[in-house]
């Protein structure tokens, strides 16, 4: 999921101009479980736009509970179907969602002014109704497979690939003494594992070509194309 | 001079170290920057002197400007390079330069964090880690970038490393250590050590390694100093018993106090390693007074 959090309320009515029509569009997966975006959070984002004299001529938050924003056939249909008057009367449309959601409303609208209402914080687990944890950073190339599955891109606040450094102290990270070292973690899951053997062999550069953004995916029943600067790595699901 | 060549000799090497200035050295060669005065120090007591790079994650002088600095004042340097603040193509290319200003001796480190410096909200690089760090640092002494190309004249430099004796799990920093020497790691420098038991743990492990280890102190200058320490310097201790006798002492008699309480610590652990690497964050004046306490001489310093 990606993880999101609302801007500030004075930013966003900073976003506005005088007598902007402004359409309020929420998510309905990722922004409803982080309560930054879903049913409840965008009703009232419009209430608290108009209480500050925003000009807001509409909301909605496309599909049922668990429906992501950033899909965009469906987004584009109950924009372009269902709340087709409002939109053509809004000049922009604040989107409570991650950056994907942003655009897929760009998208769904043609090419409308957008305004982000969120920050999108990261990719992450959700742990609980009201935690969600950062465990992976999307990099392009998985290298947990030696890791016990505790990714050292992610855990480790120096994305360092060969074991840790020398900085941790009771088994906290140098950079903040209530963060666990991601090396200590996957030293301690591979030994109760019996695997320590895992992260002895050296570990080459990462590969930022894959890192490298926008990246694109061409998808097919059993096929996929994967594209970055490292070039187009097409993948099979089948023997 | 390299300072491999003098541990393959059997010396026991002596470092110290100097941090660059936060500032510029000025065009007037006759002015000596604060690392050159701290080198001067130094002269006849030791066989090099580490330069630190932006230490702290604080932004200052290159690390390689105070390097030639030295070099030029016939001190020998040694020129810390963390992975910071650079990517691959630019630790590459620094090393390359090091070499080119006649700097012989690098030692490798990841660095630390951004977010402990002056400039938190800087973006930290890492492309590499210490260990890839060595590795290609190695094949660029024997002629090659990382990618394979040839190179037109190859660097002849000596790539040392380090490693922290007081980690816990130890096993865990001896992997990386066992990493680092694959990697073509030379020799090594410990962090600041302070507890007999935490060196001969690390001793008995370390020493079957077969790279010459160089023991790590830094100058105990005060109790406060030893509390900000234990608060605030990530990956090392300072005993109570050190803070306390250092707080034994008026602040006037603090030098001569430090210089007895680290060169007896040296004194009492120098034959379990082949060097000491004393980090005397600025008090350079006080390394001869311990370097005696410790009955350590420099057989060959550098000129």
């Amino acid at each position: 999921m990606h993880a999101t959090i609302q801007k500030p309320i004075e930013e966003i009515v900073g976003f506005l101009r005088p007598d902007e029509k402004v359409f309020v569009v929420g998510c309905n997966n990722c922004a409803w479980k982080c309560h930054s975006g879903g049913q409840e959070e965008t009703e009232a984002m419009a209430e608290r736009l108009s209480r500050r004299g925003a000009n807001v001529v509409g909301y909605t938050v496309p599909g049922p509970q668990g429906m992501s924003l950033c899909k965009l056939d469906h987004t584009r249909k109950v924009l372009q179907e269902d709340y087709s008057e409002q939109v053509r009367e809004a000049d922009s449309f604040l989107v409570l969602g991650c950056g994907q959601g942003v655009h897929t409303v760009i998208d769904a609208t043609d090419g409308g002014m957008v305004h982000p209402g969120c920050d999108t914080i990261f990719g992450g687990e959700t742990v609980s109704e009201s935690e969600i944890n950062e465990y992976c950073s999307l990099c392009g190339e998985c290298v947990i497979e030696f890791t016990g599955g505790l990714c050292p891109i992610t855990l480790c606040a120096k994305n360092l690939l060969n074991g840790p450094c020398g900085g941790a102290e009771n088994g906290k990270c140098e950079v903040d003494a209530e963060r666990d070292c991601g090396w200590i973690l996957i030293y301690e899951r591979l030994k109760a594992m019996g695997r320590l053997d895992l992260m002895e062999p050296y570990q080459k550069p990462k590969n930022h070509a894959r890192w490298s953004r926008p990246r694109s995916l061409k998808v097919s029943p059993h096929e996929a194309t994967f594209c970055s600067q490292a070039g187009p790595i097409t993948v099979s699901n089948q023997d | 001079m390299k300072i491999t060549e003098l541990l393959e000799n059997g010396s026991f090497v002596v470092t110290g170290e100097v941090g660059p200035v936060k500032g510029a050295i000025p065009r007037d060669a006759s002015f000596l920057p604060p690392c050159a005065k701290e080198a001067e120090s130094l002269r006849g007591q030791v066989h090099a002197i580490n330069v630190t790079d932006n230490q702290s994650a604080v932004m200052k002088l290159g690390s390689l400007a105070a390097c030639v600095r030295l070099k030029e004042l016939g001190h020998e340097p040694i020129y810390q390079i963390t992975c910071r603040d650079r990517n691959r193509i630019a630790l590459q290319s620094e090393i390359l330069t090091a070499f080119s200003l006649g700097v012989d001796n690098m030692l490798l480190l990841t660095g630390d964090h951004t977010h402990l410096g002056d400039h938190k909200e800087a973006k930290p690089v890492f492309d590499l880690d210490s260990v890839q760090l060595c590795r290609i640092a190695s094949e660029l002494l024997q002629g090659k970038d990382m990618v394979g190309n040839d190179l037109a004249f190859k660097p002849e430099m000596c790539i040392g490393a380090v490693v922290n004796p007081n980690f816990q799990p130890l096993e865990l920093q001896l992997m990386k250590m066992r990493k680092k020497i694959d990697a073509g790691a030379q020799f090594f420098q410990t962090q600041a050590v302070y507890d007999d038991r935490v060196i001969d743990d690390f001793v008995e492990a370390a020493s079957k390694l077969g790279r010459p280890v160089q023991m790590g102190v830094v100058l105990l200058k005060s109790p406060q100093m030893g509390a900000y320490m234990n608060q605030n310097v990530s990956g090392i201790t300072v005993p109570q018993s050190w803070i306390d006798e250092i707080g034994s002492v008026d602040k006037t008699d603090r030098k001569k106090k430090t210089a007895e309480m680290m060169g007896r610590f040296i004194r009492r652990h120098k034959s379990k390693f082949q060097g000491v690497h004393i980090m005397p964050l600025g008090w350079t004046d006080v390394v001869p007074m311990i370097l005696e306490e410790a009955e350590v001489s420099v057989q060959q310093a550098a000129a």
